[in-house]
């Protein structure tokens, strides 16, 4: 990746970060008035993402910390794992939320781990976050038959892009010459990323009052 | 199948049917809140007790029976839990 592409690719990582928080912190809002556990999940799966992110950003800053090439691969290895632990409590959410019994949710998110152990551990975390995300993807449209509100669909296509950007990361992985593919797996992880804001802006902005004491 | 409703999802419930219900504005009565809420008499009576000690519901007693009706306090947390509900629905999900 050339030094712009890098640049570029700082600056969405970042903007991720702020995404993703913002999400866990509206979920954290929520938790707060409602006491509901979904809202836990949410802003924990969130939480994870921002923190992933932003460990991910961290590894393209070699000029203002010159040390981080020496733990580079220690870092990548830190934010996939970050990153796949979201995508899981996202994929649990929905497992334990929507319509499915909590021991056959448990088999779906046991399945991955058995069927894939024993390849390398990038490989690995990048399977099973596009497994998570796709699982999501496929519960929040299932939703959306049912609620029809133009949110959820917004937000399934946010996962959509999501899974195609770890897809794409998984790709890079195993084809380390194509330059191309890291900018454009953050560039669909960012659109996937500000799909999910859309709808949770309102409530960033405050337009949504959802500050009644209760 | 079944989906078992969250401890916020049956407050909301019992709120609303309190709300909605109160149409003389002399209060709900439990049998009421009973058919309405879908749940055992001594459940209800334990969720009665403790959503009037919160202030969500307000108890009124007539005649010897009990009597509920919702407080402005328990029309905020409606109005809040709307406003997340829709939230949480936006990501598939539901409280």
């Amino acid at each position: 990746m050339g030094p712009d592409t890098a640049a570029i690719d700082e600056v969405l990582q970042f903007i991720g970060v702020f995404v993703c928080f913002s999400i866990a912190f509206v979920s954290y809002k929520g938790l707060r008035r409602t006491d509901s556990p979904t809202f836990m999940r949410l802003a924990t799966a969130f939480v994870f993402l921002g923190l992933g992110f932003f460990v991910e950003g961290l590894v393209g800053l070699n000029g203002p910390f010159p040390w981080l090439p020496s733990v580079t691969a220690t870092l990548v290895v830190v934010g996939l794992v970050l990153e796949t632990a979201g995508y899981f409590f996202l994929a649990f959410s929905h497992a334990v939320d929507v319509m499915l019994s909590k021991r056959l949710a448990l088999g779906i998110l046991i399945f991955p781990v058995l069927a894939v152990s024993g390849t390398e551990l990038q490989n690995l975390l990048s399977f099973l976050s596009f497994y998570f995300v796709l699982y999501g993807v496929v519960e929040t449209l299932y939703s959306y038959k049912n609620s029809r509100k133009p949110d959820t669909l917004l937000i399934a296509g946010g996962l959509a892009l999501l899974a195609c950007g770890i897809l794409t990361q998984w790709l890079s992985i195993m084809y380390i010459s194509v330059n191309l593919l890291p900018l454009v797996e953050i560039l669909l992880t960012e659109m996937g990323l500000m799909m999910l804001f859309v709808p949770v802006l309102g409530y960033v902005l405050g337009r949504e009052k959802i500050s009644g004491p209760i | 199948m079944a989906q078992y409703r969250t401890q916020v999802r049956i407050i909301a419930d019992v709120l609303c049917t309190a709300r909605d219900m109160n149409t003389e504005g002399s209060g709900v009565g439990i049998t009421m809140l009973l058919r309405k809420g879908n749940m055992s008499y001594s459940r209800m009576s334990k969720l009665l007790s403790e959503l009037v000690g919160s202030g969500l519901l307000v108890e009124l007693n007539s005649e010897k029976v009990s009597k509920y009706r919702i407080s402005d306090k328990g029309i905020q947390f409606l109005q809040v839990y709307g406003t997340f509900e829709d939230f949480a629905e936006s990501f598939g999900l539901r409280l």
